[in-house]
């Protein structure tokens, strides 16, 4: 028994490693917007290394983009879609159910505005409001497979949500080069909306998505902390399995959860649709599935953050583009930056679980 | 040097986000002897054997093994120096068979070799340790399939097949029988006699007084006192461990008549392939406390989950008179009716640990509307009467009711569970082990909440595999045996045609 090695007694140690009981959410924002800060100064760091001087930077990205108004529209007129995944991605996660059909529900939610528009249904005043809750059903429509799948016969709905994204890309392709094709064009592009069709602007260049999309998080955020089920998803999230015992109603609280996640995101397509394209086309919904899972992780499922998170990545994708124009910047050099920022925040995580304290030693 | 002291802490602390664990503790355990570390729930029992497993590091203080001091940078180290500890809930993963979860043990041993060749080795060794100690054991069991008895077992040959010297034990007793704890005890002390040195962490007295060689007492994170038990006197024990005058001794149950029957369990049925319970039988009337005594593993846990609606595969009834069967009932309509469960796996079916208290207070009256109808959930009236349910429950250890669950003690985290299945008078109580893991204060107050319940008319299923509560509880006492009740007594029943009762049986 005594054939060890004789190692340092345990006073010599001067840090100690706590997990927190609970930390307040204004130290939780703060940590947050500082592995944010550190991610941008990070980001900064390696475009000045690419080439960008290193005083453009900050005009490049904040003044320009944020204070220049015509920027600023486009910051918005960029963030609406991405606030709706985004907040479809924190209700789906908040259910423990991995939505990675972001982009199939948000190509069925055009679809089903486009119908709208393809059949001329409903009167010209009608017309926007039809579109709106065509796009929410047919998002809606098109997530319910999958839970109830997962929900029946515990289907893995990574694979199931994931697969039904290609068969949506693929209807959507098939109408773009056959039937919705618009013979004036010869791109694979729908015919035009009518005026009466697209979202209104408000004046000074805004779209009205940017007011629904508020309105949306507000929404999400009441459905998440003030309403029962938010107790209920809570539960969920947390313990499962304790869940059920209690009498949370698991199977309900999913399937809320995912098919509200859906129809928002089938929103997020009408808003690219109507609010941007004017015109259903072939490709507007790339990269859009990636983004609300990213801002969905970077929001840690916070509506709030979320909506922030959305406009952090529409600023990115703003200034990245006139970073490719002035400076010849690859735009893989704004995957990049996001990428660096998910590294910052996920590791932000570690201190806000544990406190590092100093202990004084005892020799 | 004759090395004496197995291990030896001097003045260790412990804090856990400003919450002192652990203050200036002293503990010392020799080779040969079996230690008793004694003390209530949340005394700092567990947390500083903790760190003598490694899994905590202390904050000041030393640690010396084998009078050499060292620092555990995690439990591998501890158990390359030979310490091995049982957990109070055990560290084993369930679908594996036995001899592959110690081989996952020995990993840091046993490296050489392909794996079936390896499994087959500790086959081996596991047969020779068991068929040395006296532990019956199939290697190639799998974990679900074996009792609790059987599980704790399985942790000790673990523990024992990694070479450990010194084998701590956290509440081992707090699970089994009398017959079992008795004879685990006493191959534990078998161990201590062959030069080992084991330490045996309880809140129970007569295990201190009867398998001891030493005691230390722990107060509130500090260690109060260490003697040798056969020096001191019961009353003085207690009173070094509750600080204060013990709680009296529960006056014998006396004779009642009972109300009319309200839970008729007609031949309730495993479906699956082991018949866990077959055909059971069992009448519960309104008014009284009725005690399910038993060795464990004879179905309580099944019953308890058919009963409390946690999935379990059973044919069978179990008509609640005027409502219609519980299986068709859900949480709602269970809660509505004034159904109270109180599970023996806390965390795993009646508290969601990294969830609020407030949180899992509010599960309890959630259905009713008082606080809020669906859209809105009051959380004012939440936090309120959640606030009034720990000061009435003397939940302790409650620094807001936003804390995590998950940090309440054991008897704490029981209490609450109380609080909120007792928030509304209830009217059937269905309670597995109420008062497992818990000290002297807290497993009185138990009992008295469910004497309250009985007193108000409400009918009490008590299922225990602690013959001394059924005994102090139950009014009437039915016997489980593979599956089913075999025979009913009256009180005042004869402990002893119980016993006879429960072992004739098997």
């Amino acid at each position: 028994m005594s054939d060890f090695a004789l190692q340092r007694p345990l006073t010599k140690r001067r840090y100690t490693l706590e997990v927190r009981q609970q930390m307040a959410w204004h130290w939780q924002a703060l940590i947050l917007a500082g592995s944010m800060i550190l991610g941008l100064l990070i980001s900064g760091t390696i475009l000045v290394v690419a080439g960008v001087p290193a005083g453009e930077l900050l005009n490049e990205f904040v003044i320009l983009t944020l204070f220049d108004s015509q920027s600023l529209t486009s910051v918005l007129f960029q963030a609406s879609p991405l606030i709706m995944v985004g907040l479809a991605g924190c209700l789906a996660f908040r259910a423990k159910f991995w939505n990675l059909g972001l982009e199939g529900q948000m190509i069925f939610g055009a679809i089903g505005a486009t119908a709208i528009t393809m059949w001329d249904i409903g009167a010209p005043s009608m017309r926007l409001p039809l579109m709106i809750a065509a796009a929410m059903a047919c998002g809606l429509l098109w997530a319910v497979a999958p839970v109830l799948l997962r929900l029946k016969l515990q289907v893995n709905e990574i694979v199931s949500t994931l697969m039904l994204n290609y068969i949506a890309i693929n209807v959507l392709l098939h109408l773009m080069y056959g039937a919705w094709k618009d013979p004036k064009d010869a791109f694979p592009y729908s015919p035009k909306y009518e005026s009466f069709e697209l979202l209104p602007e408000l004046g000074n260049g805004l779209s009205l998505s940017i007011p629904i999309a508020i309105g949306i998080a507000l929404l999400v955020l009441w459905f998440v902390n003030i309403s029962r089920a938010g107790l209920y998803l809570r539960f969920v999230d947390k313990s499962p399995k304790v869940a059920s015992a209690v009498g949370v109603p698991v199977a309900k609280t999913i399937l809320m959860a995912v098919l509200f996640s859906g129809a928002l995101a089938g929103l997020a397509g009408l808003m690219v649709a109507a609010g941007q394209e004017g015109r259903l086309t072939h490709s507007f919904y790339v990269g859009y599935g990636f983004s609300g899972i990213l801002i969905a992780f970077l929001a840690r499922n916070n509506p709030i953050a979320a909506t922030c998170a959305a406009l952090l990545i529409a600023t990115l994708f703003v200034a990245g583009r006139s970073l490719q124009v002035f400076y010849q910047i690859p735009f893989a050099m704004v995957q990049l930056i996001q990428a660096v920022l998910v590294i910052c925040v996920a590791s932000s995580d570690f201190f806000i679980r544990h406190r590092i304290r100093r202990v004084q030693g005892g020799d | 040097m004759s090395k004496q002291n197995a291990i030896q802490l001097s003045s260790v602390s412990k804090t856990f986000d400003g919450f002192k664990a652990l203050s200036d503790a002293d503990f010392t355990a020799r080779w040969g002897e079996v230690h008793a570390l004694l003390g209530e729930n949340g005394a700092g029992k567990s947390s500083l054997m903790n760190i003598v497993a490694g899994l905590y590091g202390p904050e000041g203080g030393s640690l010396f093994i084998d009078d050499n001091p060292v620092k555990l940078k995690g439990p591998k180290e501890a158990a390359k120096l030979g310490i091995g500890m049982v957990h109070q809930h055990f560290k084993l993963v369930t679908p594996f068979t036995v001899a592959e979860n110690i081989l996952l043990n020995l990993s840091h041993i046993q490296t050489s070799g392909l794996y079936r060749e390896r499994l087959r080795r500790v086959s081996d060794d596991i047969r020779a340790m068991a068929e040395r100690i006296g532990f019956g054991i199939d290697p190639d069991a799998r974990i679900d399939q074996l009792s609790i008895a059987e599980q704790q077992r399985v942790e000790i040959l673990k523990v024992l097949l990694a070479g450990a010297k010194i084998l701590i034990l956290d509440e081992p007793t707090a699970v089994l029988t009398e017959e079992e704890a008795e004879n685990l005890l006493t191959t534990v002390r078998g161990f201590a006699r062959e030069g080992a040195a084991v330490i045996l962490v309880t809140h129970k007295m007569n295990d201190v007084l009867r398998y001891a060689d030493q005691v230390t007492i722990m107060r509130s994170g500090r260690t109060i006192k260490s003697l040798k038990p056969d020096s001191v006197s019961v009353d003085e024990l207690v009173k070094l461990t509750v600080g204060e005058s013990a709680p009296e001794q529960t006056a014998p149950v006396e004779q009642r008549t009972p109300g009319e029957p309200y839970l008729n369990v007609k031949g309730l049925t495993s479906t699956g392939g082991h018949r866990a319970l077959n055909g059971l039988n069992l009448t519960l009337n309104k008014g009284e406390i009725y005690g399910i005594a038993g060795v464990g593993g004879n179905g309580q846990s099944e019953l308890a989950n058919a009963l409390m609606g946690i999935p379990e595969g059973v044919e069978g009834t179990m008509e609640l008179i005027g409502e219609g069967d519980l299986a068709d009932f859900d949480a709602a309509r269970r809660r509505a009716i004034g159904v109270a469960a109180i599970p023996a796996d806390r965390y795993g079916s009646a508290l969601a640990g990294p969830l609020s208290i407030a949180d899992n207070f509010a599960l309890g009256d959630i259905h009713s509307g008082r606080y809020g109808p669906f859209w809105y959930l009051k959380t004012g009236a939440i936090e309120a009467d959640a606030a009034e349910a720990v000061r009435q429950f003397d939940v302790q250890g409650v620094r807001s009711l936003k804390q995590k669950s998950a940090l309440l003690s054991g008897g704490n985290a029981q209490k609450l569970v109380i609080a909120r299945e007792f928030s509304h008078p209830p009217k059937l109580v269905l309670a597995h082990s109420p008062s497992r893991g818990l000290d002297v204060k807290a497993t009185e107050a138990v009992r008295e909440r469910l004497r309250a319940a009985r007193d108000s008319g409400a009918a009490v299923l008590l299922i225990s595999e602690d013959l001394d509560e059924v005994m102090a509880m139950a009014d009437r006492i039915g016997v489980m045996s593979a599956g089913r009740i075999v025979t009913e007594f009256s009180q005042p029943a004869d402990r002893q045609a119980i016993g006879q009762a429960m072992v004739n049986h098997v």
